[in-house]
């Protein structure tokens, strides 16, 4: 078997009892950028929690790096409706070890901490690092690649715009010293600006070799930065593209609507 | 009304503020930081002076008041800190917790407070204050060791603001209170973070529970006293700052020692209440805040 960085078999789960995703297979190579596309509610953000470790997958495994981080077998659907059943219950798949796994999640339209300024936030991030070598180099890094943190280093985070907010994110994501990053929806209700600016920092995240799980509804901004394309409709993978034959906005929509859009 | 007397009942207003503001910002940093309301804090309170107490006495060896305050502190903290697991963790993943919480922490106060009667007895007893010298204060005679109270608990407070805000542990704790998915999501042991807190909160309880007990007498249903005020400060401040309970706390001090004096002290409690029904019907969200939550 080719060593894979992140391999997902037979992947199910969602909030119970409603089922978001089926049997979702995926395999990401060591270096790789892989950007997720598909239409809202469909799963994504659902898929991405999972692998954090924040939601129970139901059944299949998530392996990184060869080790399995959920536990073994199905998840036992609810046999009673005891109010005190969840107290019992175990959690399937915990987000600590996720992180220590160095497999971390930046998610969507995060508020973060609101209260904390920029710096307080910057400053714990690095313990999800784990010892991971490089978190000095990274702190620079981190002021080269969002200069604008740097005029709100003393803001509180309830106090940034949304896009400086991402930054935040993003630079709390990199500090963890990750072996593969998640970004989902990066671009979430950033203007045309920011989105570039957003797209010139990612790209240059890209450059320092930390593979990149992309999910983002902008076509251009995720076909430029990402090597795969995995097109996810009704909870399930529906189409892999590679970088040779990356699809435009109108592309796109035919192949998973059929029609224009 | 004599200058002198003003004073004094000023003076004591504020050493009541003092233990209050103690009292409230453990009971308020659990609040904001757990989510749930802790109705074993009047608890932790009552058993800190007994502990206390018991290290003071020869039978225990007989060590200083120092050394009684430490010990005390110390296993307090350890006491909150494992309560968590027993108390709070176990429901948080139910939708009720909040409601859940209230029931597991009205029994532990009450198991505390009956372990405490079983153990020590029912006679009150009182914490040999370090200094009994009296000093004389714009005309009012006042214990010099009220100064010392007053001076410590504002001390402790501030000491533990610079805690949150300054050490990267604090400022974890403060992450863990303000988005718990995101700190999860960051790689930190949030029921780790959440049992240092109540342990913290047990520790500030045991602190003015030794201050309470050398002032008057200790009993071990005498927590309920705390408990009550505390909660009266929290929802007369807020808890929008770190700060908002301390303020409300010197409110409340002050005023419960005026009207003792002009009032009557049976009508004190009542006076307090009234202002807490009039707070949450004009500006439910404290007097001392906005409409959210910190740390």
């Amino acid at each position: 078997m080719t060593a894979a960085l992140l391999e997902l078999r037979g992947l199910t789960g969602g909030y119970p009892p409603v089922s978001v995703f089926r049997d979702v297979n995926l395999t990401i190579k060591p270096g790789e950028h892989v950007g997720f596309f598909g239409p809202n509610g469909h799963g994504k953000t659902t898929l991405l929690k999972t692998i954090a470790g924040v939601l129970d997958p139901w059944d299949g495994g998530i392996y990184f790096e060869g080790n399995r981080l959920n536990a073994e077998g199905a998840m036992q659907a609810r046999v009673s409706h005891n109010l005190n059943y969840d107290l019992f219950r175990k959690r399937r798949i915990k987000a600590r070890d996720v992180v220590d796994a160095g497999l971390i999640y930046v998610m969507q339209g995060n508020l973060l901490f609101p209260e904390m300024t920029v710096e307080e936030v910057l400053d714990i991030a690095p313990r999800a690092a784990r010892g991971r070598p490089g978190v000095g180099q990274m702190r620079r890094q981190i002021h080269d690649l969002f200069p604008r943190l740097r005029e709100r280093w003393q803001s509180k985070v309830r106090y940034l715009s949304g896009g400086e907010r991402q930054m935040v994110s993003i630079a709390v994501g990199l500090l963890a010293m990750p072996r593969l990053l998640m970004l989902d929806e990066p671009t979430l209700g950033l203007s045309p600006k920011l989105r570039i600016e957003l797209s010139q920092a990612v790209q240059n995240i890209r450059e320092t070799g930390v593979p990149l799980i992309i999910v983002d509804q902008n076509v251009e901004f995720l076909t430029s930065l990402v090597d795969r394309l995995i097109l996810f409709d009704h909870g399930t993978v529906t189409r892999e593209i590679p970088a040779e034959n990356m699809p435009d906005h109108a592309q796109l929509m035919e192949m998973m609507f059929g029609g224009a859009h | 009304m004599a200058f002198d007397t003003f004073m004094f009942i000023l003076m004591s207003g504020i050493l009541l503020g003092g233990l209050y503001a103690l009292m409230a910002t453990g009971l308020a940093v659990v609040w904001t930081t757990l989510g749930v309301f802790n109705f074993a804090h009047g608890a932790f309170v009552t058993l800190g002076a007994y502990v206390a107490w018991q290290v003071t006495q020869p039978v225990a060896g007989g060590f200083g008041f120092m050394i009684a305050v430490l010990m005390s502190v110390t296993v307090m903290f350890c006491l909150g800190f494992v309560l968590h697991f027993a108390l709070i963790k176990p429901f948080e993943r139910n939708q009720n917790v909040v409601l859940l919480a209230v029931i597991s922490t009205l029994a532990a106060a009450s198991i505390i407070e009956n372990g405490v009667l079983l153990t020590w007895g029912p006679r009150d007893k009182q914490i040999t204050p370090p200094i009994g010298s009296r000093i004389n204060f714009f005309g009012a005679s006042i214990n010099a060791f009220d100064f010392v109270i007053l001076a410590v608990a504002l001390l402790a407070l501030f000491a533990l603001a610079l805690f949150l805000r300054r050490t990267t542990m604090g400022r974890t704790l403060r992450a863990a209170a303000q988005n718990r998915e995101a700190a999860e999501l960051m790689g930190l042991d949030v029921p780790r973070l959440f049992a240092i807190t109540l342990g913290i909160s047990a520790a500030t309880a045991a602190l003015a529970g030794i201050f309470v007990g050398s002032l008057r007498f200790i009993n071990p249903s005498f927590g309920a006293d705390p408990l009550m005020k505390s909660l009266i400060v929290v929802i007369l401040g807020g808890v929008a700052r770190f700060t908002s309970p301390i303020y409300a706390a010197f409110v409340v001090g002050i005023a419960e020692s005026f009207s003792a004096y002009f009032l009557g002290l049976y009508w004190s409690p009542a006076l307090l209440f009234a202002m807490m029904i009039a707070v949450l019907l004009i500006k439910p969200e404290g007097l001392f805040g906005h409409r959210s939550k910190t740390l």
